[in-house]
C-alpha cells in the first residue's frame, strides 16, 4: 500500500488540478467537462472503456494535446500556451507511453542520457551519472549497450521509465503503459511502478491492470464517453461502486474484487 | 527581352506530329517492355539454373549502361553488326525494349516475391499446379504491388523518348530542337516543350497514385 | 568490314579524361543535390505556406520533365534570362543538379515522414523543440531509410552524365562520340564507350544492392 493521503482533510499540495476540461475532435467530443484533483505522492488511476479520454486527459496533462475549455493547473498555475513555457513544464513530468518509443538509433543508456543532455544541457558526465543510476534503479543496469532491438518488450517500458525519470521530474503520467506487452514482461514493469510509488512518486496512470490500481492506487477516476462517472479510493470504486457505469465497466472485466 | 509565342503557333503542326510520334514510341515500347521483362523475369525466377546468371547480367547491364548509350549503339553499331539497315525509330523500339525490359523484369520479380509464400503454401494444399497458382492466386495480387513501380517505369519511358531526338527519331524533342535552330527562339519553344512535357507526365504520376490508393487493399494477404 | 579496336587504345588519354570529367560531374551533382533535397525537403514539410507550395511545384516540375529537355533549357535558355555567360560543364552540372534535386528532396521527404509520429511525441515530452527532435530523432532515423534510395539515384546519376554529351561538355559519351566521327571507327568507339559505363555502372549497381540489403527496414 503506498503512502496514504488524507484526502478529506485537503492535506498534500494539489500538483494538477483539472477544471471543467473540454476536448474536441472535429465532431468527436472526447473530453466534455473532466474535473480532477492530484495530490503530491498520489498514485491516480484512470480506468475506464477504450475511447472514453483517459489517454487524452494525460495527453493535454503535457500540451501534447490542447485543450478546448476549462483549465488545467500544474504546481499552481496553468499550463502555459506559449511553446517555450511550455516545454520548461514538460521537464518537470515526465511521460511514458504505450509504445515504449525508446528512440531506435540510440542505446539503451543513451536514450536515458539524451533528456538531460540535450533538454537540461547537464554536463556529460552528470547525464552518465544518471543515466547509470536510473538504469540501475528499474533493473536493468547491464542492458545499458544495449539497443532497444535487442530489448524485450518489459525491458524497454522499463528503460522508457528510466529514461523519464532521469530528468527528475514532480510528476510521471503513464499513458496504458502495459497494454503492449506480453503476459510474462507485464509484471517486471508493474514492480517498477510500484517501486516509484512506495518511494512517494506523485503519479497519473492510465490502465486496464485492475490489480495494479486496487492495490497501488490511492485515487481512482472511471472514465466513460468523456466525462469521470465516479471517482474515490480503491475501496469504494472496486468493493462498492456507486454508479451503474461502474458496476456495468468492471462486470464487464470480468472483475471480481 | 520581348518574348513571341506565335513561332509556337507558326509551327504547330510540326511540333504536334512530334508529339504523337512520343506517345506512340512510348506506348509502343511500354507494350514491349513490359511482355519482354515478363519473359525475362520468368526464366529468372523459374527457368532452367543455368539461364539465370545470364538473365542477372543482362539486367545488371541495363543498371549500368545509360539510354543514350543503348541508343546510339542500337542505331550505329548494330546495322554494322547485323549487316541491316534500320529506321532511327525502329532503332528508338529496339534499344527501349531492351533497355527498359531489364527493369520491368526486376519489377515483375520483386512483385512475385513480396506474395507471402504461406499464400502457394494454401494454394499447393488445395491442390493447385504451379501454373495455377501463378495465374490464379500469386500474380493478380502481384500485379497490384507493382502498379506503382509500373507507372513509375511508363513515367521514364516516356520520358527517354527524348533521348531518342539524339538518334533523328522525330519524335517532339527532336521537332522542337529543329523549330528553335531555325527560328532562333529557343525561349518560346523550349518553354513551350516544357510545357507539352509536363502536361504530358503529371497526369501519368498522379493518375497511378490515385489509383493504387483504390486498389491497394486487393494486393495486402 | 574490318575492325581495327587499336583506335580504342590510340585514344586512351583522351577517354580516361572523359571517364574523369563523368566521375566529377556525379559528384559534384551529388554533392550539390544532396544539401540543396534536404533543404527543399524541409521546406516542403515545415515552412509556412507559400514556400512550401513553391517548392512541392519545383519538385513536381522536375520529377515530370525529361533530363535531356533540362539541360537544353539550361544551355539556350539560362545565359538569356540570368545575363551570364556559363561554360557547357557548368551549364550541364545545373542542369543535373537542378533534375538530382528534386528527386532527392523527394526522397528526403519520404524519409522524414516515415518515422512514427510517437517518436516526436516521445522526443517532446521530454521537453525538446521541435528542432531538437528533428535533429537528435527523427534525422538520425531518417538517413537510414533514405540511404539505399540516394545509393539508387547515385547510379541513376551516373548514367545520366551522358545526356549533357549533347550540348558538347566533354565528358566519356561526347568525347567517345567525337572520336567515332574522326576516326570513323563506328563499332569499335560506340563498343568502347558502352564496355567503360559497364565497368564502371556494374559495381555501383552491385554496391547498391548490398547497401539495400544492408539497410533493408525492418519495423
Amino acid at each position: 500500500m503506498s503512502v496514504s493521503v488524507d484526502r478529506a482533510k485537503g492535506a498534500g499540495a494539489k500538483i494538477i488540478r483539472y477544471r471543467g476540461v473540454v476536448k474536441r475532435y472535429g465532431d468527436f467530443q472526447a473530453l466534455a467537462g473532466v474535473d480532477l484533483d492530484v495530490h503530491a505522492g498520489e498514485v491516480v488511476c484512470l480506468i475506464g472503456p477504450s475511447g472514453s479520454g483517459k489517454s487524452t486527459l494525460l495527453r493535454c496533462t503535457n500540451g501534447l494535446e490542447s485543450i478546448e475549455g476549462g483549465d488545467i493547473e500544474f504546481e499552481g498555475a496553468l499550463l502555459p500556451k506559449d511553446e517555450r513555457a511550455l516545454r520548461a513544464v514538460r521537464t518537470r513530468m515526465g511521460m511514458v507511453f504505450q509504445s515504449f518509443e525508446l528512440f531506435p538509433h540510440l542505446t539503451a543508456h543513451e536514450n536515458v542520457a539524451e533528456g538531460p543532455r540535450t533538454v537540461l544541457r547537464v554536463k556529460l558526465a552528470e547525464a552518465d551519472r544518471r543515466a547509470a543510476a536510473m538504469l540501475a534503479k528499474v533493473g536493468l543496469a547491464e542492458k545499458a549497450p544495449n539497443y532497444p532491438s535487442a530489448l524485450s518488450g518489459g525491458q524497454q517500458q522499463r528503460v522508457a521509465i528510466a529514461r523519464a525519470l532521469a530528468m527528475e521530474p514532480d510528476v510521471m503520467l503513464f499513458d496504458e503503459p502495459t497494454s503492449a506487452l506480453d503476459p510474462e514482461t507485464i509484471g517486471e514493469v508493474l514492480n517498477v511502478m510500484k517501486a516509484l510509488a512506495d518511494e512517494g512518486m506523485t503519479m497519473v496512470v492510465v490502465t486496464h491492470e485492475m490489480t495494479f490500481a486496487r492495490r497501488v492506487g490511492d485515487w481512482v477516476a472511471v472514465f466513460d464517453a468523456g466525462r469521470i462517472v465516479e471517482q474515490g479510493p480503491p475501496r469504494q470504486i472496486f468493493d462498492a461502486p456507486t454508479t451503474e457505469r461502474t458496476r456495468d465497466f468492471l462486470g464487464h472485466l470480468g472483475w471480481t474484487g | 527581352m520581348d518574348f513571341d509565342f506565335a513561332v509556337i503557333a507558326d509551327h504547330w503542326r510540326f511540333l504536334a506530329s512530334g508529339v504523337g510520334v512520343s506517345l506512340a514510341l512510348a506506348a509502343l515500347s511500354g507494350v514491349t517492355s513490359i511482355a519482354a521483362g515478363f519473359v525475362v523475369a520468368l526464366a529468372r525466377l523459374y527457368g532452367p539454373r543455368w539461364l539465370r546468371p545470364i538473365v542477372v547480367l543482362y539486367i545488371d547491364s541495363m543498371r549500368a549502361i545509360p539510354v543514350l548509350v543503348v541508343l546510339v549503339w542500337a542505331f550505329f553499331a548494330l546495322p554494322i553488326v547485323a549487316g541491316i539497315t534500320m529506321a532511327p525509330l525502329f532503332a528508338a523500339l529496339l534499344g527501349l525494349t531492351v533497355h527498359l525490359a531489364a527493369y520491368a523484369a526486376e519489377i515483375f520479380r520483386a512483385g512475385i516475391e513480396s506474395v507471402r509464400p504461406g499464400q502457394t503454401r494454401a494454394s499447393l494444399a488445395l491442390g493447385m499446379s504451379q501454373g495455377e497458382i501463378l495465374r490464379r492466386i500469386v500474380l493478380p495480387q502481384a500485379v497490384v504491388r507493382m502498379l506503382p513501380a509500373f507507372g513509375s517505369l511508363l513515367s521514364v519511358t516516356i520520358k527517354d523518348t527524348a533521348i531518342a531526338s539524339v538518334i533523328a527519331v522525330p519524335e517532339f524533342m527532336r521537332q522542337s530542337e529543329t523549330v528553335q535552330g531555325q527560328t532562333f527562339q529557343p525561349i518560346e519553344v523550349y518553354t513551350f516543350a516544357i510545357l507539352v512535357y509536363f502536361l504530358m507526365l503529371f497526369p501519368v504520376t498522379r493518375g497511378v497514385e490515385i489509383f493504387y490508393r483504390r486498389v491497394a487493399h486487393l494486393g495486402r494477404s | 568490314m574490318t575492325f581495327d579496336w587499336s583506335v580504342v587504345w590510340q585514344h586512351r588519354g583522351e577517354l580516361l579524361a572523359a571517364t574523369g570529367t563523368t566521375i566529377l560531374l556525379t559528384v559534384a551533382t551529388m554533392a550539390i543535390a544532396v544539401p540543396c533535397g534536404i533543404v527543399v525537403a524541409a521546406l516542403r514539410l515545415y515552412a509556412w505556406a507559400p514556400v512550401r507550395v513553391t517548392a512541392t511545384a519545383y519538385v513536381e516540375l522536375f520529377r515530370n520533365l525529361p533530363l535531356i529537355l533540362v539541360v537544353f533549357w539550361a544551355f539556350y535558355v539560362l545565359p538569356i534570362l540570368s545575363g551570364v555567360g556559363l561554360s557547357p560543364l557548368a551549364t550541364g552540372l545545373a542542369a543535373l543538379a537542378l533534375n538530382v534535386t528534386a528527386y532527392n528532396a523527394e526522397t528526403f521527404r519520404a524519409g522524414l515522414n516515415s518515422i512514427r509520429r510517437g517518436q516526436v511525441e516521445a522526443a517532446m515530452a521530454l521537453g525538446m523543440s521541435r528542432t531538437q527532435a528533428l535533429r537528435r530523432v527523427v534525422v538520425p532515423q531518417a538517413l537510414r531509410r533514405v540511404l539505399p534510395v540516394l545509393a539508387s539515384t547515385w547510379v541513376s546519376l551516373f548514367k545520366d552524365t551522358s545526356l549533357v554529351s549533347v550540348i558538347a561538355v566533354t565528358e566519356l559519351a561526347y568525347v567517345a562520340m567525337q572520336i567515332r566521327a574522326q576516326s570513323f571507327r563506328v563499332l569499335e568507339m560506340l563498343t568502347a564507350m558502352a564496355a567503360i559505363y559497364w565497368l564502371l555502372g556494374y559495381p555501383q549497381a552491385k554496391l547498391v544492392d548490398w547497401i539495400q540489403r544492408r539497410y533493408a527496414v525492418t519495423e
